[in-house]
């Protein structure tokens, strides 16, 4: 089955330092990939690379059997890429509408902002996530961890992600929130979306990824089946940045 | 009462902001024996105000955005000699269309100005404080040499009415037309907004709020054509004559202010420039073409600059270099009164222009109690801190 | 159509050069020129009599712009000092902030000339056009026209010396008459920065406060007198006499139409021309005393006497603009444009 993304090689260096350094791994639909290791591994960076903030240095990606190279986010997202960062990348001054549609706003026939549209269509999304998130008149500094984290799961549902990237997306929510993020992961995979999983908690990761590609020091350890491995093995793996002797 | 007020749909801050300056209105009117209020006087001062307020729009939006323009009262200067330059020493004064072409170049001036200080803000990423700092310098100094220092007078006779003198207003028919087409606007928008919200089965405020809104401010907007065309033109030849009407400085005002005002609520450009002001990150991640848009409010702001330096010379009659010192603290003042935020992401422009309102009634009010130029200065400097320290505190109980 | 683009081009390459020491004139004695601030209209008629002025003396001229600033005034005294000046022609950005520099001259020996701004020291030369004569002049021109009525002064800028004196000349003329209750002052205010656009709104003001009962308008110069005549013009009111000062090309042809009465002429060139010549013969080792011309004078804020040189000034009229033609200053042309030939001044005809 064709992978649905491909890193084949990838490198990108700041300088002299060699924060993605020759990384190959791969996405199929339907499935949870999760990338693991310590801060400063390269997970963020190669995340990036695949989200079309910078252009990798040397290497390729490829998209559905495609080689792509993106210029901008814009492009990224145009290839069915939709990026959760860390710090979820939302405007606190806007309203949950106004964010989802950020760059893609919907335009009545005048040019004019179509905002009714949005909240309508921004309601209908974010209250099949959280069926009591219906305040779509407030802004994001007067959100919760969690709605938050919502609406930005929400972006990537509307514009119909084939390809999820979710950085630590739990890492800020409590266990009735972060619960809920995973059911939606599953969810999600259950209809064929591919999603890269950046997180730090192996319960979560064994909970909801297939497989998980571990780096260090910008390099691939392995990848490995979370069918076939251990919670020891994954962290001796990450810390030692060896691969798992069978 | 302030959840009331918004649950009604009422900007707190905006109607706070509103009863302020009726209470300055109150207090002047006591003060000068009813001078204050008297048409004239009025009339007089819906034009004193048109400058700055034409240019807040424009600090609304680059302070929305974390910019800053300390070059606006240069930029004046500057834009102002070469309309009356292209007037007294290019076309000639009193040639055909020549003052629409001193207009159109004096604009186009203001907009090359606004796009050497956007490219290095933007595309260079220097700090705006700084590069704007140097533009107050340069764009005084090129002033200065437009005519080597010199007072270019007199100008075209067509151009100087509008600057709202004799000739400079529409009269009363033209104004009560503009009076009622601007509350059917009012209301139509009120409806439509009604309308489409409706159709998605949206939270709507309740009728009479929206109502009261919009009567309102019908009721303002025809208050308004009513005083200005009580003031009859000064020495119009026999007979009983007619009512000024709406001043064309404050038609240029209108025109400006309502344009920016649907472009920042209701256009994606007024969108991305919130976004962009409240989390610069998020909003070019977002795949916004950031370095476009702060160019394009430094070239917004260059133009607006030459709207304010033609009313500025139309009123004067003459082009000199020393126009507009100290308006860009008057624009900066006026824009942050008016609720504008230097963290960025939050301003509105009808909040900037009761700000100007507000600065301007005080000016024009203390001169008309005889109160000296330094007493004046520290009072409109202590409203200022008031002003802004009103605002801190609204700020943190939302924040809360 | 006029080369002022060429002017335009040579003017902001002589603006870059102007960072840079200008050009020796001739071999001899330095003198160095502190300018308070160079931008504002009139200092460059100053400027190109003086030169050639200590051109003619055999000096060589070396000069540096304040642009506003006090601190910046003391470091350019220093700096022209270090360079060699033998005698300084200051023009005071602040007639108290500049007497560290003033002090740093003296001990270096250097002699100073006080150029049209006080500054209150015995041992300085102080040369001007005679500040409370321009107001008396002024009050008399309007006086003349207009010996009752609602009186207005529309004031220099309050940071400017200079605006004291001038309103004190011009009340000291008007004295008798508001004594006698012909005269009644019905409005006063300083005009910032002497912004002819803050005079227009003040004058506004004062139009709305007394019901357009104004007879006549003091200004203190002609930048101001024009936002005056703007805000007459606008109640219809254009014509009641207006005073100003410095001779502007605007205020000329204001003079022809009949919106203002008066602007005191202080011919720039003159006083460049005296100071070029005094500083030359102080560069040479010349006292202050030794300057002929120069009387004891004491009229002060802090009543020192100093040695001063008092050039006169000249009220222009509609009567006598031929006095500017003549003298070169501006053409019938300019002056004349659009003046209605059936009101025409006698130059004008």
């Amino acid at each position: 089955m064709t992978p649905l993304v491909e890193f084949r090689a990838v490198s990108k260096h700041f300088g002299g330092i060699h924060a993605v350094d020759g990384v190959s791994c791969s996405l199929h639909e339907g499935e949870v990939v999760g990338l693991l290791g310590h801060n400063g591994a390269g997970k963020s960076t190669l995340i990036k690379v695949l989200a079309g903030v910078f252009p990798p240095d040397a290497g390729e990606i490829v998209v559905r059997g495609e080689a792509r190279s993106f210029e901008s986010p814009a492009e990224a997202r145009e290839a069915g890429i939709e990026t959760i960062y860390q710090t979820l990348a939302l405007a606190e001054n806007l309203d949950a509408p106004a964010n989802l549609f950020l760059g893609r706003e919907l335009l009545t026939p005048w040019r004019t902002l179509d905002a009714d549209r949005m909240e309508h269509e921004a309601l209908g999304v974010i209250s099949r996530l959280n069926p009591v998130f219906r305040d779509m008149k407030k802004p994001v500094r007067a959100m919760s961890g969690g709605q938050r984290q919502t609406v930005a799961i929400a972006r990537a549902l509307y514009f119909n992600a084939r390809i999820l990237i979710m950085d630590e997306p739990c890492a800020a929510l409590g266990p009735a929130e972060s619960r809920m993020v995973l059911d939606t992961i599953r969810r999600l995979k259950a209809e064929g979306i591919g999603i890269f999983l950046i997180s730090h908690d192996m319960g979560d990761v064994f909970e909801v990824c297939d497989r998980v590609t571990v780096m260090k020091n910008g390099a691939v350890v392995d990848t490995v089946r979370v069918a076939d491995v251990t919670e020891e093995d994954v962290l001796a793996m990450i810390i030692l940045g060896e691969k798992r002797r069978k | 009462m302030r959840g009331w007020l918004e649950e009604a749909g009422f900007d707190p801050r905006f109607t706070s902001l509103v009863v302020a300056l009726a209470l300055i209105w109150a207090a002047l009117a006591f003060a000068t024996d009813g001078i204050f209020l008297t048409p004239r006087n009025l009339y007089n001062l819906s034009i004193q105000t048109c400058v700055t307020a034409i240019m807040s729009c424009g600090m609304v939006y680059l302070i929305v955005a974390r910019q800053i323009d300390l070059s606006v009262g240069s930029q004046i200067a500057f834009t102002g000699m070469v309309i009356a330059f292209v007037q007294t020493e290019w076309l000639g004064a009193e040639a055909p269309f020549a003052w629409v072409a001193s207009i159109a170049i004096g604009i186009a001036a203001g907009m090359v100005l606004g796009a050497f200080q956007g490219w290095w803000t933007a595309y260079r990423g220097l700090p705006a404080f700084l590069v704007t700092l140097a533009g107050y310098l340069m764009f005084r100094g090129a002033a200065f040499l437009v005519a080597d220092g010199q007072t270019l007078a007199p100008l075209s006779t067509a151009y100087q009415r509008i600057g709202g003198g004799i000739g400079g207003s529409i009269g009363t028919a033209w104004s009560w037309a503009l009076g009622a087409l601007a509350c059917a606007g009012v209301i139509a928008q009120a409806v439509y907004a009604r309308r489409s919200r409706a159709r998605y089965n949206a939270a709507m405020a309740p009728v009479w709020a929206d109502a009261l809104k919009a009567g309102v401010t019908c009721a303002a907007l025809l208050a308004f054509v009513a005083v200005v065309c009580a003031y009859p033109e000064p020495g119009a030849a026999g007979g009983a004559p007619e009512g000024k009407g709406i001043g064309i400085p404050v038609l240029i005002l209108a025109a400006v202010a309502v344009v920016l005002a649907i472009v920042a609520r209701r256009t994606r450009f007024g969108r991305h420039v919130f976004a962009y002001g409240g989390n610069p990150e998020a909003a070019f991640l977002s795949g916004l073409r950031t370095k476009r848009v702060v160019l394009a409010l430094f070239v917004l702001m260059g133009a607006l600059s030459a709207l304010a330096a033609v009313i500025t010379t139309s009123r004067l009659n003459s082009g000199t270099h020393s126009i507009g010192q100290m308006a860009e603290l008057y624009v900066i003042a006026a824009t942050v009164i008016g609720g504008t935020s230097f963290a960025g992401g939050i301003g509105t422009i009808p909040g900037a222009l009761v700000g100007a309102l507000m600065i301007q009634s005080l000016d024009n009010g203390m001169v008309l109690m005889d109160v000296s130029s330094a007493y004046r200065q520290i009072f409109i400097g202590l409203i200022l801190i008031a002003a802004v320290w009103l605002d801190a505190i609204y700020t943190r109980r939302i924040a809360r | 159509m006029k080369s002022h683009t060429k002017q335009f081009a040579a003017a902001l390459i002589a603006l870059a050069a102007a960072a840079f020491p200008p050009a020796a004139l001739a071999w001899g004695e330095i003198v160095g020129v502190s300018w308070s601030n160079f931008q504002e209209e009139r200092w460059k008629r100053d400027e190109v009599a003086m030169r050639a002025a200590l051109g003619a003396a055999g000096a060589r001229y070396i000069a540096a712009d304040a642009q506003g600033s006090n601190e910046k005034q003391l470091a350019d005294v220093e700096a022209l000092i270090t360079k060699g000046a033998k005698a300084l022609i200051i023009l005071a950005q602040d007639a108290n902030a500049v007497r560290p520099a003033v002090a740093r001259a003296k001990e270096a020996g250097i002699p100073v000339i006080a150029y049209d701004r006080l500054i209150e020291d015995p041992d300085v030369l102080y040369l001007t056009f005679d500040n409370v004569e321009v107001g008396r002049l002024q009050a008399r021109a309007v006086l003349a026209v207009k010996p009752r009525g609602n009186y207005v002064f529309i004031k220099g800028s309050p940071t400017d010396p200079n605006a004291d004196l001038l309103n004190a000349g011009q009340r000291e003329v008007l004295k008798p008459a508001l004594d006698r209750g012909d005269i009644r002052i019905v409005g006063e205010q300083y005009t910032e920065g002497w912004a002819p656009e803050v005079a227009q709104r003040n004058m506004e003001q004062i139009l709305t406060k007394n019901g357009n009962k104004v007879d006549a308008v003091i200004a203190s110069n002609d930048g101001t007198a024009g936002g005056v005549v703007a805000a007459l013009r606008a109640q219809n009111m254009a014509g009641i006499p207006v005073s100003g000062q410095d001779g502007d090309i605007a205020a000329l042809k204001r003079i022809a139409k009949g919106e203002q009465t008066v602007t005191v002429w202080k011919d720039a060139r003159a006083l460049g021309r005296a100071a070029g010549g005094f500083a030359a013969k102080l560069a040479e080792g010349a006292k202050v005393a030794d300057i002929k011309d120069a009387k004891p004078w004491s009229g002060g804020p802090k009543k020192v006497t100093m040695r001063s040189v008092f050039l006169t000034p000249i009220a222009v009229t509609r009567d006598n603009l031929d006095v500017v033609i003549d003298a070169g200053w501006a053409s019938r042309a300019q002056i004349c444009s659009g003046v209605d030939r059936a009101k025409a001044p006698a130059a004008c005809k």
